[in-house]
C-alpha cells in the first residue's frame, strides 16, 4: 500500500472530527446531569459500589484472559483539548482497574491512538489493547499498511484485538470476504503474531453482524451496541448476542448511554441505569466514552464493586424506555447517517458528513 | 398526439395514466406562472393523476396546484397527503380540511398518510384514536374517495402498515432498479398489492435525485421505463421544469413495457452500486424526512434541510412539533 492512499483516506477522517464536535458538546451537556443521576442513585438505590473496591473482571470468550468489565473508549480519548487530561484519563483507569482500551485507526486522524500510545508507555503489559481497521470494503494490503500504523503510533509491536471498523454497510460482509478482502488480513496478523485476536464492530444493523458471523470466519470478539432501548428496537441483544456466545465469541458492548449520551440528556435514564444494564448482559466488557475526569469519575463509581443486575430490574427498565425506544430516536447509530464516519462513506460512494449529517 | 397508457387503479374500476405528477416538485417549480404551465401542458399530454401533500413547501404545492387545475378538478384524478406522523386522527382531519381549501375542491380522490417511515408508525396509525379513524371517517363523509399510504424507508415497515388489515386502496413506495437489488419493495411489498387488489404506486423512479442519470450509470428513458413496466398503477416522479415535462410525456406517450429479460439486464446493471445504498438514501438517512416527520418522532432536524428553512421562515411557526391549524 501506498502511504499517500492512506494520507487522502486519512485526511477525509477530519470531517467527522469537526462533525463530532456537537457530540463532544452532547456530551460535556451530560456531565451535569449524570453527576446529580449518580448521587440520586446512591441515594435512593443504595447501589452497591463501594469506594475503592475493585472493577469486577469477566473472560473475554474463549481465549483465557480478563478484561475489566469497563473498557475505555478510544473515540473520547482524542476529545480532551490536550494529551495530558488524556494522559490523567488512562492513568486515573489504570490505577482503577480498567484494563480493556479500545481505540481505531481512523480516531481523531490518529491522534487517539498516538496519546493512548503515549499513555500507556511502560504500562503496555499490563492491558488488553484493541484496535481497529478502517478499509471500509477495501482489501488485505490497505489493512496490513494500517496495522503498521496502528502498531507505530501505539507504541508497540503486537496488538491483543484487531477488529474491523464499523461494518455498518449492508454489503460490507462481502466485500470483506471477498478473495483478497480484509479477512484476509486478519488471518495473516494473527499468524504473524502481530495480533493475539481478531473481530468486527459496527453499530447499524444486526442483520449485517449476522452476515460476518454467518461467514463462519474465526473471530475471537465481536463489538456491538448494547443498550436498555437496543432490546426493543433492531435489537443486537436479541438477535447477535445469544449467537456470539453459542459460539465462544467474546462480545464488546457499546454505546450503553446511546453513543453520545442521549439516553441521559434526554432525562431517559440515569447514566448509573444505563452503564448498570449494558454491563449486566453476558459480555466481556462494555465500552464506554470517557473525555474528561468527571466522566472517569462517575463510570468508575458505577463500575467499582459492580453487581449485576437482576432480570426483572433489566426488564423493568426496558419497559420503562420501551416507548421512546421503539422509533430509534436516541439510538441514532442505528437510525441516522450520524455515527458514519467520513472514510467508510468515502469508500461507499456516500456524500460527507458534512454534506449529510443524518 | 399519442396519449399515456391508462391504467387501472386496483381493483376500483378506475384508471389512471400511467404517468403521474408530483407535487413536491411542482412547488419548486420557478415562479407560480411556470407551475401554472407544467400542469396545463401535463394535462394536455395525458397526465391525469396528479399527487401532493399537506407539508410540501409548507403549502405552496397545495396552492399552486388548487390555481393550476382550475376547470380541470373533474378531469384528473387527484391525490394529496396527511401528514399526522403517528399523531391524532383530529389532527388528519384538520389537514383535511386545509389540503381541500388549499387545492380548491370538495373531496379528493385519494387520500394517503405520508411517509410512513419509523418503525413504530403502523402501531400509532391503527391506535384508538390514530389517523386510520380519520381516513375511515374521511372516506364515509365522502371527503375522499379512496384512502392509502405511502413511505421510502423500509418494505418491513410497510409490510407491518398491511398487516394492520386496514382496508387501504392504494399503497406508494420507491421503485427502480436500485431498489430491486437492497431492501426491495419492488420483492417484498409489491406481490403482497397484487395478491390484494391494492393499487400500487410507484415513485422515485430515479431514486429521488436522479444521481444514476448525473452519473451516466442508466439513462432517464431506461429508469422510467423500468418503473413504468412493473405491476403499478402508476409511476409518480417529479418535474419542476418544462423540459423535464416534455421529455417524460415523451417517454410515456411512446411507453410499451421492457420485456422482462431487459428488466433483468438492468437490475444486473445497477447491482454492485445498488448494494449499499448509496444510491437511495430514502432508506438510509433523515435526508427525505420531512421535519414534521422528524419532530413528531423526536429525531434531530437538519437546518439546512430546503423544507427546514421554509419551516423557520414561516411567521406562523410556533416551534412546536407541528404549527397551529385553524378549527
Amino acid at each position: 500500500m501506498k502511504p499517500s492512499s492512506l494520507e487522502t483516506t486519512d485526511a477525509t477522517g477530519l470531517g467527522r472530527r469537526k462533525f463530532l464536535k456537537g457530540a463532544a458538546l452532547a456530551g460535556a451537556a451530560t456531565i451535569g446531569a449524570a453527576t446529580a443521576a449518580v448521587a440520586r442513585v446512591e441515594g435512593v438505590e443504595k447501589q452497591e459500589a463501594v469506594k475503592g473496591a475493585p472493577i469486577p473482571q469477566k473472560e473475554l470468550g474463549n481465549t483465557g484472559v480478563k478484561v475489566s468489565a469497563l473498557g475505555l473508549g478510544g473515540f473520547h480519548l482524542g476529545v480532551p483539548r490536550d494529551a495530558k487530561e488524556t494522559d490523567q484519563i488512562v492513568g486515573e483507569a489504570l490505577d482503577a482497574g480498567v484494563n480493556f482500551f479500545d481505540n481505531a485507526w481512523e480516531y481523531h486522524k490518529g491522534e487517539s491512538e498516538m496519546r493512548l500510545g503515549a499513555a500507556l508507555k511502560g504500562k503496555r503489559d499490563e492491558v488488553i489493547l484493541m484496535t481497529k481497521v478502517c478499509t471500509h470494503g477495501r482489501g488485505r494490503n490497505v489493512a496490513m499498511g494500517m496495522l503498521e500504523d496502528s502498531l507505530r503510533r501505539l507504541q508497540t509491536d503486537h496488538l491483543d484485538v484487531w477488529q474491523i471498523h464499523e461494518v455498518v454497510y449492508f454489503n460490507d460482509p462481502d466485500l470483506i470476504f471477498a478473495p483478497g478482502g480484509a479477512a484476509e488480513a486478519l488471518a495473516e496478523a494473527k499468524k504473524q503474531g502481530k495480533v493475539r485476536w481478531i473481530g468486527f464492530t459496527g453499530h447499524k444493523d444486526p442483520a449485517i453482524h449476522l452476515k460476518m458471523l454467518e461467514s463462519g470466519f474465526p473471530f475471537d470478539t465481536v463489538q456491538m451496541p448494547l443498550n436498555c432501548c437496543d432490546g426493543t428496537f433492531r435489537s443486537f441483544e436479541k438477535q447477535v448476542l445469544p449467537v456470539a456466545l453459542q459460539r465462544g465469541i467474546a462480545v464488546l458492548g457499546m454505546k450503553s448511554l446511546g453513543g453520545s449520551g442521549e439516553l441521559v440528556t434526554s432525562g431517559t435514564i440515569t447514566p448509573a441505569e444505563g452503564l448498570r444494564y449494558a454491563m449486566s448482559l453476558p459480555v466481556a466488557t462494555t465500552i464506554s466514552g470517557i473525555d474528561s475526569l468527571d466522566v472517569l469519575h462517575q463510570n468508575l463509581e458505577i463500575a467499582r464493586g459492580f453487581q449485576p443486575m437482576k432480570e426483572d430490574e433489566m426488564e423493568a427498565l426496558r419497559e420503562k424506555v420501551r416507548s421512546v425506544a421503539a422509533d430509534g430516536r436516541y439510538e441514532k447509530f442505528k437510525t441516522t447517517k450520524f455515527y458514519d464516519g467520513d472514510v467508510g462513506r468515502e469508500q461507499h460512494g456516500y456524500p460527507s458528513a458534512k454534506a449529510l449529517p443524518l | 398526439m399519442p396519449a399515456i397508457p391508462l391504467k387501472s387503479f386496483g381493483n376500483t374500476g378506475v384508471k389512471i395514466s400511467a404517468l403521474g405528477m408530483g407535487g413536491h416538485h411542482l412547488g419548486s417549480a420557478s415562479d407560480e406562472k411556470t407551475a401554472m404551465q407544467i400542469v396545463k401542458e401535463a394535462i394536455d399530454g395525458g397526465i391525469t393523476f396528479f399527487d401532493n401533500c399537506w407539508e410540501y413547501h409548507r403549502g405552496k404545492a397545495e396552492n399552486w396546484m388548487g390555481k393550476a387545475l382550475k376547470g380541470s378538478r373533474d378531469q384528473i384524478f387527484l391525490m394529496t397527503k396527511v401528514c399526522t406522523h403517528g399523531r391524532d386522527g383530529s389532527l388528519a382531519l384538520q389537514m383535511l380540511h386545509e389540503s381541500l381549501n388549499r387545492l380548491q375542491t370538495d373531496h379528493l380522490d385519494l387520500w394517503q398518510i405520508h411517509g410512513v417511515t419509523f418503525d413504530n408508525d403502523p402501531e400509532l396509525f391503527i391506535r384508538k384514536g390514530g389517523a386510520a379513524e380519520a381516513l375511515e371517517k374521511a372516506k364515509k363523509d365522502g371527503k375522499v374517495r379512496f384512502v392509502g399510504f405511502t413511505g421510502h424507508k423500509d418494505p418491513a415497515i410497510h409490510l407491518k402498515m398491511i398487516e394492520t388489515g386496514f382496508p387501504f386502496d392504494s399503497v406508494q413506495m420507491p421503485l427502480n432498479p436500485f431498489d430491486a437489488n437492497f431492501h426491495s419493495f419492488e420483492k417484498l411489498v409489491l406481490p403482497e398489492l397484487q395478491k390484494r387488489g391494492i393499487a400500487a404506486l410507484g415513485m422515485k423512479p430515479l431514486t429521488g435525485k436522479a444521481e444514476p442519470l448525473q452519473k451516466n450509470i442508466l439513462t432517464v428513458k431506461e429508469m422510467l421505463r423500468y418503473a413504468m413496466s412493473l405491476p403499478v398503477a402508476t409511476t409518480i416522479t417529479g418535474m419542476e421544469k418544462l423540459d423535464v415535462l416534455r421529455q417524460n410525456l415523451k417517454i410515456a406517450q411512446e411507453f410499451e413495457p421492457l420485456p422482462a429479460a431487459e428488466m433483468e439486464a438492468l437490475r444486473t446493471r445497477c447491482q454492485k452500486l445498488a448494494a449499499d445504498g448509496r444510491f437511495e438514501h430514502y432508506k438510509v438517512s433523515l435526508q427525505f424526512d420531512n421535519p414534521e416527520a422528524r419532530l413528531a418522532h423526536h429525531f434531530p432536524i437538519d437546518p439546512e434541510q430546503m423544507e427546514v428553512k421554509e419551516m423557520l421562515k414561516e411567521a406562523t411557526n410556533t416551534g412546536k412539533p407541528y404549527p397551529e391549524l385553524p378549527t
